[in-house]
Protein backbone atom coordinates (compact mmCIF):
# COMPACT_ATOMS: atom_id res chain seq x y z
CA UNK A 1 0.00 0.00 0.00
CA UNK A 2 1.22 3.03 -1.00
CA UNK A 3 1.62 5.70 1.40
CA UNK A 4 3.86 8.12 0.81
CA UNK A 5 3.08 11.64 0.10
CA UNK A 6 1.84 12.79 -3.47
CA UNK A 7 4.77 14.66 -4.02
CA UNK A 8 7.74 11.54 -3.34
CA UNK A 9 5.21 9.67 -5.55
CA UNK A 10 5.41 11.82 -8.90
CA UNK A 11 9.12 12.28 -8.23
CA UNK A 12 9.55 7.85 -8.93
CA UNK A 13 6.80 8.11 -11.65
CA UNK A 14 8.15 5.40 -14.15
CA UNK A 15 8.44 7.76 -17.22
CA UNK A 16 9.95 6.65 -20.43
CA UNK A 17 13.41 8.80 -20.66
CA UNK A 18 12.65 10.33 -23.79
CA UNK A 19 9.09 12.06 -23.57
CA UNK A 20 7.97 13.46 -26.83
CA UNK A 21 7.81 16.73 -27.43
CA UNK A 22 6.59 18.34 -24.05
CA UNK A 23 2.52 19.81 -23.52
CA UNK A 24 1.71 23.35 -22.98
CA UNK A 25 0.72 22.33 -19.41
CA UNK A 26 3.45 21.46 -16.92
CA UNK A 27 2.45 17.75 -15.53
CA UNK A 28 3.64 18.10 -12.12
CA UNK A 29 4.03 21.27 -9.54
CA UNK A 30 6.66 19.57 -7.60
CA UNK A 31 9.66 19.41 -9.82
CA UNK A 32 9.79 22.99 -11.67
CA UNK A 33 12.64 22.60 -14.41
CA UNK A 34 13.23 23.99 -17.88
CA UNK A 35 12.47 21.39 -20.56
CA UNK A 36 14.99 19.75 -22.73
CA UNK A 37 13.07 19.33 -26.17
CA UNK A 38 14.07 15.90 -27.41
CA UNK A 39 12.17 14.44 -30.34
CA UNK A 40 9.76 11.17 -30.30
CA UNK A 41 12.39 8.60 -29.75
CA UNK A 42 12.14 5.75 -32.00
CA UNK A 43 15.28 4.34 -31.99
CA UNK A 44 16.12 0.59 -32.62
CA UNK A 45 19.45 0.48 -31.69
CA UNK A 46 19.42 1.73 -27.73
CA UNK A 47 17.00 1.89 -25.47
CA UNK A 48 17.76 3.64 -22.27
CA UNK A 49 16.72 1.85 -19.01
CA UNK A 50 16.72 5.28 -16.97
CA UNK A 51 13.53 6.88 -15.93
CA UNK A 52 13.42 10.20 -16.44
CA UNK A 53 12.10 13.23 -14.04
CA UNK A 54 9.39 14.52 -15.16
CA UNK A 55 9.97 18.10 -16.59
CA UNK A 56 7.54 20.62 -17.46
CA UNK A 57 7.91 23.08 -19.64
CA UNK A 58 7.89 26.12 -17.31
CA UNK A 59 9.38 28.59 -18.79
CA UNK A 60 11.96 27.98 -21.87
CA UNK A 61 15.46 29.54 -20.90
CA UNK A 62 18.56 30.26 -23.42
CA UNK A 63 18.73 29.64 -26.70
CA UNK A 64 15.99 27.01 -26.69
CA UNK A 65 13.98 26.65 -29.41
CA UNK A 66 9.73 27.03 -28.32
CA UNK A 67 8.47 25.34 -30.93
CA UNK A 68 8.91 21.22 -30.92
CA UNK A 69 11.77 20.42 -32.85
CA UNK A 70 11.61 18.84 -36.66
CA UNK A 71 11.20 15.01 -36.22
CA UNK A 72 14.28 13.81 -37.05
CA UNK A 73 14.67 10.68 -35.06
CA UNK A 74 15.88 8.63 -37.46
CA UNK A 75 18.88 10.93 -38.44
CA UNK A 76 21.80 8.36 -37.14
CA UNK A 77 21.69 5.00 -37.28
CA UNK A 78 25.32 3.77 -36.99
CA UNK A 79 26.98 4.82 -33.32
CA UNK A 80 30.43 5.35 -34.78
CA UNK A 81 31.38 9.23 -34.61
CA UNK A 82 32.74 9.35 -38.61
CA UNK A 83 29.21 8.37 -39.87
CA UNK A 84 27.97 10.75 -37.81
CA UNK A 85 30.07 13.62 -38.98
CA UNK A 86 29.38 12.91 -42.61
CA UNK A 87 25.83 12.51 -42.14
CA UNK A 88 25.70 15.83 -40.86
CA UNK A 89 27.66 17.49 -43.02
CA UNK A 90 25.19 16.32 -46.22
CA UNK A 91 22.35 17.43 -43.75
CA UNK A 92 23.71 20.84 -43.22
CA UNK A 93 24.45 20.90 -46.91
CA UNK A 94 21.45 20.07 -48.16
CA UNK A 95 18.62 22.23 -45.59
CA UNK A 96 20.94 23.81 -42.80
CA UNK A 97 17.76 26.01 -41.76
CA UNK A 98 16.15 22.87 -40.25
CA UNK A 99 18.66 21.36 -38.59
CA UNK A 100 18.29 21.10 -34.20
CA UNK A 101 21.31 20.67 -32.48
CA UNK A 102 19.51 19.13 -29.36
CA UNK A 103 17.49 16.57 -31.57
CA UNK A 104 20.67 15.52 -33.74
CA UNK A 105 22.91 14.87 -30.60
CA UNK A 106 20.10 13.05 -29.14
CA UNK A 107 19.46 10.95 -32.10
CA UNK A 108 23.06 10.36 -32.24
CA UNK A 109 23.18 9.33 -28.21
CA UNK A 110 19.93 7.16 -28.84
CA UNK A 111 22.01 5.24 -31.55
CA UNK A 112 24.23 4.47 -29.14
CA UNK A 113 27.19 6.74 -29.22
CA UNK A 114 29.29 6.45 -26.55
CA UNK A 115 29.22 9.82 -24.21
CA UNK A 116 33.18 10.60 -25.71
CA UNK A 117 31.67 10.40 -29.27
CA UNK A 118 28.70 12.82 -28.43
CA UNK A 119 30.60 15.36 -26.81
CA UNK A 120 33.00 15.36 -29.97
CA UNK A 121 30.39 15.64 -32.19
CA UNK A 122 29.05 18.39 -30.32
CA UNK A 123 32.46 20.12 -30.78
CA UNK A 124 32.00 19.59 -34.39
CA UNK A 125 28.64 20.61 -35.12
CA UNK A 126 29.11 23.56 -32.74
CA UNK A 127 30.24 25.97 -34.78
CA UNK A 128 27.73 26.20 -37.22
CA UNK A 129 24.56 25.56 -34.64
CA UNK A 130 24.70 26.77 -31.26
CA UNK A 131 24.47 24.24 -28.85
CA UNK A 132 21.70 25.55 -25.93
CA UNK A 133 21.37 24.57 -22.58
CA UNK A 134 19.13 21.54 -23.97
CA UNK A 135 22.04 20.28 -25.89
CA UNK A 136 23.79 20.56 -23.24
CA UNK A 137 21.02 18.29 -21.02
CA UNK A 138 21.25 15.65 -23.41
CA UNK A 139 24.79 14.55 -23.29
CA UNK A 140 24.87 15.45 -19.59
CA UNK A 141 21.95 13.01 -19.29
CA UNK A 142 23.92 10.29 -21.63
CA UNK A 143 27.21 11.14 -19.82
CA UNK A 144 25.57 10.35 -16.35
CA UNK A 145 24.02 7.11 -17.58
CA UNK A 146 27.44 5.60 -18.45
CA UNK A 147 30.48 4.91 -16.50
CA UNK A 148 33.19 5.91 -19.31
CA UNK A 149 34.53 9.01 -19.84
CA UNK A 150 33.97 12.12 -19.84
CA UNK A 151 32.62 12.31 -16.86
CA UNK A 152 29.56 14.69 -15.82
CA UNK A 153 32.00 16.74 -14.17
CA UNK A 154 33.98 17.86 -17.29
CA UNK A 155 30.12 18.12 -19.03
CA UNK A 156 29.36 21.10 -16.14
CA UNK A 157 32.75 22.68 -16.94
CA UNK A 158 31.64 22.66 -20.59
CA UNK A 159 28.27 24.50 -19.91
CA UNK A 160 30.06 26.94 -17.65
CA UNK A 161 32.44 27.87 -20.72
CA UNK A 162 30.04 28.26 -23.23
CA UNK A 163 27.60 30.69 -20.97
CA UNK A 164 25.03 28.86 -19.84
CA UNK A 165 26.14 27.71 -16.36
CA UNK A 166 24.25 24.13 -14.67
CA UNK A 167 20.80 25.21 -13.22
CA UNK A 168 18.21 23.72 -11.17
CA UNK A 169 17.29 21.21 -14.13
CA UNK A 170 20.81 20.24 -14.88
CA UNK A 171 21.34 19.11 -11.16
CA UNK A 172 18.12 17.18 -11.11
CA UNK A 173 19.05 15.65 -14.42
CA UNK A 174 22.38 14.73 -13.94
CA UNK A 175 20.84 13.18 -9.83
CA UNK A 176 18.69 11.20 -10.90
CA UNK A 177 20.16 9.85 -14.35
CA UNK A 178 23.26 8.81 -12.13
CA UNK A 179 21.29 7.54 -9.21
CA UNK A 180 19.23 5.47 -12.02
CA UNK A 181 22.78 4.19 -13.28
CA UNK A 182 23.22 3.10 -9.47
CA UNK A 183 25.78 5.42 -9.12
CA UNK A 184 24.54 6.83 -5.53
CA UNK A 185 28.11 7.71 -4.57
CA UNK A 186 28.98 9.77 -7.75
CA UNK A 187 25.68 11.55 -7.46
CA UNK A 188 26.57 12.63 -4.15
CA UNK A 189 30.20 14.04 -5.09
CA UNK A 190 28.57 15.75 -7.68
CA UNK A 191 25.88 17.65 -5.96
CA UNK A 192 28.48 18.39 -3.09
CA UNK A 193 31.16 19.26 -5.00
CA UNK A 194 29.94 21.35 -8.10
CA UNK A 195 26.33 21.41 -8.01
CA UNK A 196 25.48 22.79 -4.38
CA UNK A 197 23.84 26.10 -5.46
CA UNK A 198 22.15 25.36 -8.42
CA UNK A 199 20.40 22.10 -6.73
CA UNK A 200 16.68 23.06 -5.45
CA UNK A 201 14.91 21.09 -2.38
CA UNK A 202 13.57 18.46 -5.18
CA UNK A 203 17.23 16.98 -6.15
CA UNK A 204 18.25 17.18 -2.61
CA UNK A 205 15.27 14.91 -1.38
CA UNK A 206 15.11 12.42 -3.99
CA UNK A 207 19.07 12.31 -3.39
CA UNK A 208 18.24 11.55 0.55
CA UNK A 209 15.67 8.91 -0.30
CA UNK A 210 18.01 7.19 -2.73
CA UNK A 211 20.33 6.66 -0.14
CA UNK A 212 17.83 5.88 2.43
CA UNK A 213 16.30 3.44 1.15
CA UNK A 214 19.52 1.49 -0.53
CA UNK A 215 22.09 2.11 2.13
CA UNK A 216 22.17 2.09 6.34
CA UNK A 217 20.75 5.00 8.20
CA UNK A 218 24.50 5.76 9.48
CA UNK A 219 25.50 6.37 5.49
CA UNK A 220 22.09 8.85 5.18
CA UNK A 221 23.12 10.78 8.00
CA UNK A 222 26.49 11.36 7.12
CA UNK A 223 25.38 12.50 3.85
CA UNK A 224 22.97 14.41 5.14
CA UNK A 225 25.93 16.35 7.47
CA UNK A 226 28.12 16.91 4.56
CA UNK A 227 24.96 18.35 2.43
CA UNK A 228 24.76 20.84 5.31
CA UNK A 229 28.23 21.72 4.78
CA UNK A 230 27.64 23.18 1.45
CA UNK A 231 23.97 25.13 2.41
CA UNK A 232 21.45 21.89 1.93
CA UNK A 233 19.42 21.77 4.81
CA UNK A 234 17.29 18.94 5.54
CA UNK A 235 13.63 20.10 5.57
CA UNK A 236 10.03 18.05 6.44
CA UNK A 237 10.13 16.15 3.29
CA UNK A 238 13.62 14.74 3.90
CA UNK A 239 12.53 13.74 7.82
CA UNK A 240 9.38 12.16 6.63
CA UNK A 241 11.66 10.48 4.74
CA UNK A 242 13.95 9.33 6.88
CA UNK A 243 11.36 8.30 9.35
CA UNK A 244 9.66 6.32 6.71
CA UNK A 245 13.12 4.55 6.07
CA UNK A 246 14.17 3.56 9.63
CA UNK A 247 10.28 2.04 9.84
CA UNK A 248 10.70 -0.23 7.07
CA UNK A 249 14.09 -1.13 8.93
CA UNK A 250 11.25 -1.99 11.95
CA UNK A 251 13.27 0.80 14.57
CA UNK A 252 10.76 2.66 16.17
CA UNK A 253 13.09 3.82 18.51
CA UNK A 254 15.32 5.91 15.84
CA UNK A 255 11.38 6.82 14.16
CA UNK A 256 11.08 8.62 17.94
CA UNK A 257 13.99 10.69 17.91
CA UNK A 258 14.10 11.69 14.44
CA UNK A 259 10.50 12.96 15.01
CA UNK A 260 12.23 14.97 17.95
CA UNK A 261 14.62 16.31 15.71
CA UNK A 262 12.09 17.87 13.82
CA UNK A 263 10.20 19.41 16.11
CA UNK A 264 13.67 20.62 17.33
CA UNK A 265 14.57 21.83 13.62
CA UNK A 266 11.63 24.08 13.85
CA UNK A 267 9.20 22.13 11.63
CA UNK A 268 5.93 21.46 12.71
CA UNK A 269 4.28 17.68 11.79
CA UNK A 270 1.97 17.24 8.91
CA UNK A 271 -0.40 14.67 7.43
CA UNK A 272 2.44 12.99 5.42
CA UNK A 273 4.84 12.70 8.63
CA UNK A 274 1.93 10.95 10.69
CA UNK A 275 1.09 9.19 7.62
CA UNK A 276 4.15 7.42 7.58
CA UNK A 277 4.10 7.00 11.74
CA UNK A 278 0.93 5.37 11.37
CA UNK A 279 2.36 2.97 8.85
CA UNK A 280 5.57 2.69 10.97
CA UNK A 281 3.13 0.98 13.93
CA UNK A 282 1.48 -1.47 11.23
CA UNK A 283 5.11 -2.65 10.50
CA UNK A 284 5.47 -3.55 14.16
CA UNK A 285 2.52 -4.77 14.31
CA UNK A 286 0.97 -2.38 16.98
CA UNK A 287 -2.09 -1.96 15.10
CA UNK A 288 -4.04 -0.53 17.82
CA UNK A 289 -1.45 2.86 18.00
CA UNK A 290 -2.68 4.07 14.66
CA UNK A 291 -5.97 5.64 16.76
CA UNK A 292 -3.70 7.16 18.89
CA UNK A 293 -2.14 8.51 16.01
CA UNK A 294 -5.48 9.87 14.30
CA UNK A 295 -6.36 11.82 17.89
CA UNK A 296 -3.14 13.23 17.87
CA UNK A 297 -3.91 14.48 14.35
CA UNK A 298 -6.71 15.85 15.14
CA UNK A 299 -5.56 18.08 18.29
CA UNK A 300 -2.90 19.41 16.37
CA UNK A 301 -5.49 20.43 13.53
CA UNK A 302 -4.03 18.51 11.06
CA UNK A 303 -6.70 17.62 7.82
CA UNK A 304 -6.20 13.93 7.26
CA UNK A 305 -5.86 12.73 3.75
CA UNK A 306 -7.31 9.26 2.10
CA UNK A 307 -4.39 7.69 2.61
CA UNK A 308 -4.38 8.45 6.45
CA UNK A 309 -7.90 6.85 6.36
CA UNK A 310 -6.91 3.86 4.58
CA UNK A 311 -4.06 3.37 6.89
CA UNK A 312 -6.52 3.72 9.83
CA UNK A 313 -8.69 1.60 8.48
CA UNK A 314 -6.37 -0.95 7.73
CA UNK A 315 -4.77 -1.35 11.58
CA UNK A 316 -8.29 -0.89 13.33
CA UNK A 317 -8.99 -4.13 10.98
CA UNK A 318 -5.70 -5.76 12.22
CA UNK A 319 -6.24 -5.06 15.45
CA UNK A 320 -9.81 -6.60 15.60
CA UNK A 321 -11.68 -3.03 15.63
CA UNK A 322 -14.03 -3.43 13.39
CA UNK A 323 -17.03 -1.23 14.29
CA UNK A 324 -15.09 1.52 14.88
CA UNK A 325 -12.91 0.92 11.39
CA UNK A 326 -16.65 0.58 9.80
CA UNK A 327 -17.09 3.97 11.60
CA UNK A 328 -14.41 5.68 9.88
CA UNK A 329 -15.85 4.41 6.17
CA UNK A 330 -18.83 7.37 6.92
CA UNK A 331 -16.32 9.56 8.35
CA UNK A 332 -14.11 9.45 5.74
CA UNK A 333 -17.45 10.56 3.14
CA UNK A 334 -18.07 12.92 5.10
CA UNK A 335 -14.62 14.34 4.66
CA UNK A 336 -14.91 14.08 1.18
CA UNK A 337 -12.49 10.62 0.95
CA UNK A 338 -14.44 8.55 -0.75
CA UNK A 339 -13.43 4.48 0.45
CA UNK A 340 -11.22 2.75 -2.05
CA UNK A 341 -10.71 -0.36 -2.64
CA UNK A 342 -7.63 -0.10 -0.21
CA UNK A 343 -10.27 0.81 2.28
CA UNK A 344 -12.51 -1.98 1.22
CA UNK A 345 -9.99 -5.01 1.58
CA UNK A 346 -8.72 -3.72 4.57
CA UNK A 347 -11.63 -4.26 6.23
CA UNK A 348 -12.89 -7.18 4.32
CA UNK A 349 -9.41 -8.95 5.46
CA UNK A 350 -10.15 -7.64 9.33
CA UNK A 351 -13.84 -9.36 8.83
CA UNK A 352 -12.51 -12.51 7.02
CA UNK A 353 -10.15 -12.90 10.25
CA UNK A 354 -13.03 -12.71 12.37
CA UNK A 355 -14.72 -15.57 10.85
CA UNK A 356 -16.91 -13.45 8.99
CA UNK A 357 -16.31 -14.17 5.98
CA UNK A 358 -20.15 -14.09 4.57
CA UNK A 359 -20.41 -10.64 5.84
CA UNK A 360 -17.21 -9.49 4.00
CA UNK A 361 -18.58 -10.81 0.74
CA UNK A 362 -21.84 -8.25 1.20
CA UNK A 363 -19.42 -5.75 1.49
CA UNK A 364 -17.98 -7.04 -1.74
CA UNK A 365 -21.72 -6.39 -3.14
CA UNK A 366 -21.68 -2.95 -1.43
CA UNK A 367 -18.38 -1.80 -3.03
CA UNK A 368 -19.45 -3.35 -6.49
CA UNK A 369 -22.53 -1.22 -6.08
CA UNK A 370 -20.69 2.22 -4.91
CA UNK A 371 -18.68 1.80 -8.51
CA UNK A 372 -15.51 0.56 -6.93
CA UNK A 373 -14.07 -2.13 -8.57
CA UNK A 374 -12.24 -5.03 -6.48
CA UNK A 375 -8.55 -5.95 -6.99
CA UNK A 376 -6.74 -8.94 -7.39
CA UNK A 377 -5.80 -8.65 -3.87
CA UNK A 378 -9.54 -7.83 -2.70
CA UNK A 379 -10.47 -11.55 -4.69
CA UNK A 380 -7.67 -13.05 -2.54
CA UNK A 381 -8.41 -11.64 0.48
CA UNK A 382 -12.08 -12.92 0.11
CA UNK A 383 -11.24 -16.36 -1.16
CA UNK A 384 -8.88 -17.17 1.65
CA UNK A 385 -11.61 -15.87 4.04
CA UNK A 386 -14.15 -18.25 2.83
CA UNK A 387 -12.02 -20.71 2.78
CA UNK A 388 -10.80 -20.62 6.52
CA UNK A 389 -14.41 -19.97 7.49
CA UNK A 390 -15.65 -23.20 5.34
CA UNK A 391 -17.87 -21.37 3.13
CA UNK A 392 -16.25 -23.66 0.76
CA UNK A 393 -19.05 -23.46 -2.21
CA UNK A 394 -18.86 -19.31 -2.04
CA UNK A 395 -15.28 -19.64 -2.19
CA UNK A 396 -15.50 -21.71 -5.21
CA UNK A 397 -17.82 -19.35 -7.19
CA UNK A 398 -15.42 -16.58 -6.13
CA UNK A 399 -12.62 -18.39 -8.10
CA UNK A 400 -14.63 -18.98 -11.37
CA UNK A 401 -15.03 -14.79 -10.75
CA UNK A 402 -11.22 -15.09 -10.66
CA UNK A 403 -10.67 -17.12 -13.68
CA UNK A 404 -12.95 -15.08 -15.52
CA UNK A 405 -10.87 -12.15 -14.57
CA UNK A 406 -7.66 -13.71 -15.49
CA UNK A 407 -6.72 -13.08 -11.86
CA UNK A 408 -3.87 -14.50 -9.90
CA UNK A 409 -3.51 -16.33 -6.98
CA UNK A 410 -1.29 -15.51 -3.97
CA UNK A 411 0.79 -17.75 -2.13
CA UNK A 412 -1.97 -18.27 1.46
CA UNK A 413 -4.96 -18.26 -0.67
CA UNK A 414 -3.94 -20.61 -3.03
CA UNK A 415 -2.42 -22.73 0.18
CA UNK A 416 -5.64 -22.13 2.26
CA UNK A 417 -8.44 -22.97 -1.17
CA UNK A 418 -6.13 -26.38 -1.66
CA UNK A 419 -6.45 -27.70 1.55
CA UNK A 420 -10.13 -26.79 2.14
CA UNK A 421 -10.67 -28.47 -1.69
CA UNK A 422 -8.76 -31.36 -0.14
CA UNK A 423 -10.23 -31.54 3.03
CA UNK A 424 -13.72 -31.23 1.40
CA UNK A 425 -12.77 -34.63 -0.83
CA UNK A 426 -12.21 -32.56 -3.87
CA UNK A 427 -9.29 -33.83 -5.08
CA UNK A 428 -10.02 -33.13 -8.68
CA UNK A 429 -10.80 -29.69 -8.06
CA UNK A 430 -7.48 -29.29 -6.00
CA UNK A 431 -5.41 -30.62 -9.24
CA UNK A 432 -7.37 -27.94 -11.38
CA UNK A 433 -6.57 -25.02 -9.60
CA UNK A 434 -2.76 -26.66 -9.00
CA UNK A 435 -2.88 -26.13 -12.95
CA UNK A 436 -4.67 -23.11 -12.79
CA UNK A 437 -1.69 -21.46 -10.58
CA UNK A 438 0.47 -22.60 -12.81
CA UNK A 439 -0.88 -21.93 -15.95
CA UNK A 440 -1.48 -18.15 -14.84
CA UNK A 441 1.76 -17.79 -13.43
CA UNK A 442 0.58 -17.07 -10.09
CA UNK A 443 3.62 -19.25 -8.48
CA UNK A 444 6.31 -20.67 -9.19
CA UNK A 445 5.59 -25.01 -9.97
CA UNK A 446 7.79 -25.95 -6.91
CA UNK A 447 5.57 -23.94 -4.45
CA UNK A 448 2.01 -24.80 -6.21
CA UNK A 449 3.25 -28.49 -6.24
CA UNK A 450 4.73 -28.53 -2.45
CA UNK A 451 1.19 -26.91 -1.11
CA UNK A 452 -0.27 -29.48 -2.80
CA UNK A 453 1.38 -32.32 -2.07
CA UNK A 454 0.78 -31.34 1.61
CA UNK A 455 -2.31 -31.18 1.55
CA UNK A 456 -3.09 -34.55 0.09
CA UNK A 457 -0.46 -35.70 2.84
CA UNK A 458 -2.49 -34.54 5.40
CA UNK A 459 -5.51 -35.88 4.10
CA UNK A 460 -4.21 -39.30 3.46
CA UNK A 461 -3.05 -39.25 6.79
CA UNK A 462 -6.17 -38.04 8.47
CA UNK A 463 -7.79 -41.18 6.29
CA UNK A 464 -5.11 -43.48 7.91
CA UNK A 465 -6.54 -42.33 11.54
CA UNK A 466 -10.05 -42.55 10.66
CA UNK A 467 -9.70 -45.90 9.62
CA UNK A 468 -7.40 -46.72 12.89
CA UNK A 469 -10.25 -45.06 14.73
CA UNK A 470 -13.38 -47.06 12.64
CA UNK A 471 -11.42 -50.41 13.06
CA UNK A 472 -10.59 -49.87 17.28
CA UNK A 473 -14.68 -48.28 17.99
CA UNK A 474 -15.42 -51.83 16.14
CA UNK A 475 -13.37 -53.64 17.86
CA UNK A 476 -14.42 -52.54 20.99
CA UNK A 477 -18.38 -53.25 20.56
CA UNK A 478 -16.73 -57.15 19.34
CA UNK A 479 -15.39 -57.24 23.25
CA UNK A 480 -18.33 -55.88 24.40
CA UNK A 481 -20.54 -58.24 22.82
CA UNK B 1 4.33 -3.81 1.33
CA UNK B 2 2.50 -6.56 3.66
CA UNK B 3 2.66 -9.04 0.32
CA UNK B 4 5.95 -8.46 0.23
CA UNK B 5 6.62 -9.94 3.69
CA UNK B 6 4.53 -12.56 3.13
CA UNK B 7 6.27 -13.59 0.23
CA UNK B 8 9.66 -13.56 2.16
CA UNK B 9 8.07 -15.79 4.64
CA UNK B 10 7.10 -18.22 2.39
CA UNK B 11 10.68 -17.94 0.60
CA UNK B 12 12.37 -18.53 3.74
CA UNK B 13 9.38 -21.57 4.93
CA UNK B 14 10.51 -23.96 1.65
CA UNK B 15 13.88 -25.79 2.70
CA UNK B 16 16.18 -25.48 -0.07
CA UNK B 17 16.68 -28.94 0.00
CA UNK B 18 13.51 -30.11 -0.82
CA UNK B 19 13.05 -27.37 -3.93
CA UNK B 20 16.25 -28.82 -4.96
CA UNK B 21 15.23 -32.56 -4.80
CA UNK B 22 11.94 -31.74 -6.60
CA UNK B 23 13.85 -29.63 -9.51
CA UNK B 24 16.96 -31.26 -9.77
CA UNK B 25 17.94 -33.77 -12.71
CA UNK B 26 18.45 -37.21 -11.33
CA UNK B 27 18.43 -40.33 -13.60
CA UNK B 28 15.48 -41.90 -13.94
CA UNK B 29 15.18 -45.69 -12.84
CA UNK B 30 14.84 -47.81 -16.54
CA UNK B 31 11.34 -48.57 -15.77
CA UNK B 32 10.36 -44.44 -16.12
CA UNK B 33 12.33 -44.25 -18.82
CA UNK B 34 9.70 -44.96 -21.63
CA UNK B 35 7.38 -43.04 -20.04
CA UNK B 36 9.12 -40.13 -19.68
CA UNK B 37 9.75 -40.24 -23.37
CA UNK B 38 12.85 -42.16 -24.11
CA UNK B 39 14.52 -39.45 -21.71
CA UNK B 40 16.89 -40.45 -19.28
CA UNK B 41 16.88 -37.75 -16.56
CA UNK B 42 14.14 -35.68 -15.48
CA UNK B 43 13.31 -33.39 -12.39
CA UNK B 44 10.65 -35.56 -9.73
CA UNK B 45 8.39 -32.39 -10.25
CA UNK B 46 8.53 -32.14 -14.19
CA UNK B 47 7.97 -36.03 -14.08
CA UNK B 48 4.80 -35.30 -11.76
CA UNK B 49 3.39 -32.92 -14.44
CA UNK B 50 3.87 -35.42 -17.03
CA UNK B 51 2.02 -37.65 -15.10
CA UNK B 52 -0.73 -35.59 -14.59
CA UNK B 53 -0.84 -33.87 -17.83
CA UNK B 54 -0.88 -37.82 -19.25
CA UNK B 55 -4.07 -38.17 -17.30
CA UNK B 56 -5.34 -35.31 -18.14
CA UNK B 57 -5.27 -35.75 -21.77
CA UNK B 58 -6.35 -39.55 -21.77
CA UNK B 59 -8.91 -38.98 -20.13
CA UNK B 60 -8.31 -41.30 -17.62
CA UNK B 61 -10.22 -39.78 -14.56
CA UNK B 62 -13.26 -42.01 -13.68
CA UNK B 63 -16.10 -40.08 -15.10
CA UNK B 64 -18.15 -40.91 -12.09
CA UNK B 65 -15.54 -40.08 -9.37
CA UNK B 66 -13.26 -37.52 -10.70
CA UNK B 67 -10.65 -38.42 -7.10
CA UNK B 68 -10.24 -41.63 -9.24
CA UNK B 69 -8.08 -42.87 -11.78
CA UNK B 70 -8.48 -45.68 -14.08
CA UNK B 71 -5.02 -46.51 -15.59
CA UNK B 72 -3.65 -47.36 -18.74
CA UNK B 73 -1.08 -50.01 -19.84
CA UNK B 74 1.21 -46.96 -19.39
CA UNK B 75 0.35 -45.89 -16.46
CA UNK B 76 0.02 -48.85 -14.99
CA UNK B 77 3.63 -49.64 -15.53
CA UNK B 78 5.31 -46.60 -13.53
CA UNK B 79 2.28 -46.91 -10.99
CA UNK B 80 3.00 -50.24 -8.89
CA UNK B 81 0.46 -52.03 -11.61
CA UNK B 82 -2.47 -50.75 -10.26
CA UNK B 83 -5.69 -50.52 -12.10
CA UNK B 84 -7.16 -47.68 -10.05
CA UNK B 85 -5.40 -45.09 -8.27
CA UNK B 86 -6.64 -42.54 -6.03
CA UNK B 87 -5.57 -39.14 -7.25
CA UNK B 88 -4.45 -38.40 -3.84
CA UNK B 89 -2.25 -41.00 -3.40
CA UNK B 90 -0.56 -40.06 -6.84
CA UNK B 91 2.60 -37.50 -5.40
CA UNK B 92 3.18 -40.53 -2.85
CA UNK B 93 3.22 -43.43 -5.96
CA UNK B 94 5.28 -41.27 -7.44
CA UNK B 95 7.82 -40.39 -4.71
CA UNK B 96 8.72 -44.10 -4.84
CA UNK B 97 10.39 -43.67 -7.51
CA UNK B 98 12.29 -41.11 -6.45
CA UNK B 99 13.64 -41.72 -3.06
CA UNK B 100 15.22 -39.13 -0.66
CA UNK B 101 19.25 -39.43 -0.62
CA UNK B 102 20.13 -41.25 1.91
CA UNK B 103 22.76 -39.65 4.15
Amino acid sequence: MGKLPPSLRSAKLPLPFHKPPPSPSPPSPSTPLSQSPSPPERSVFFRSPLKKPKKPSKTPRGTLNPSPPPPQQHVFRSPLLSDAISTFDALAASSPSSLDPTSLLQSFCNAGASPADALSFLRHISPSLAPGRASFHVLLGHSCLHHSAPDPASVLDLMSDNGSPPDAASADLAVRALCSADRLDDACVLLRDRLASAADRFTYNFLVRRFARFRPISTVYALIKELRGVGLQPDVVTYTNLIDAVCRGRNLREATRLLGMLADAGFKPDCYVYNVIMKGYCMVDQYGEVMEVYNRMKDEGIEPDLVTYNTLVYGLSKAGMLTQAKKFLNVMADMGHFPDVVTYTSLMGGMCRKGDALGALKLLEEMEEKGCNPNECTYNTLLMGLCKSKCLDKGMQLYQEMIAKAMKLENATYATFVRALCRANKIAEAYEVFDYAIDSKSLTDVTAYMALENSLKWLNKAKVINEIRADSILQIRLLAN
Amino acid sequence: MVVGQQARKAMLGECPKKVARLIDLVNLPSNLREFAGGQSQMAHLSFFIRVWSHIKTHNLQDPNNKNLVNCDDKLKSILLGKTQVELSKLPMLINLHFPKPSK
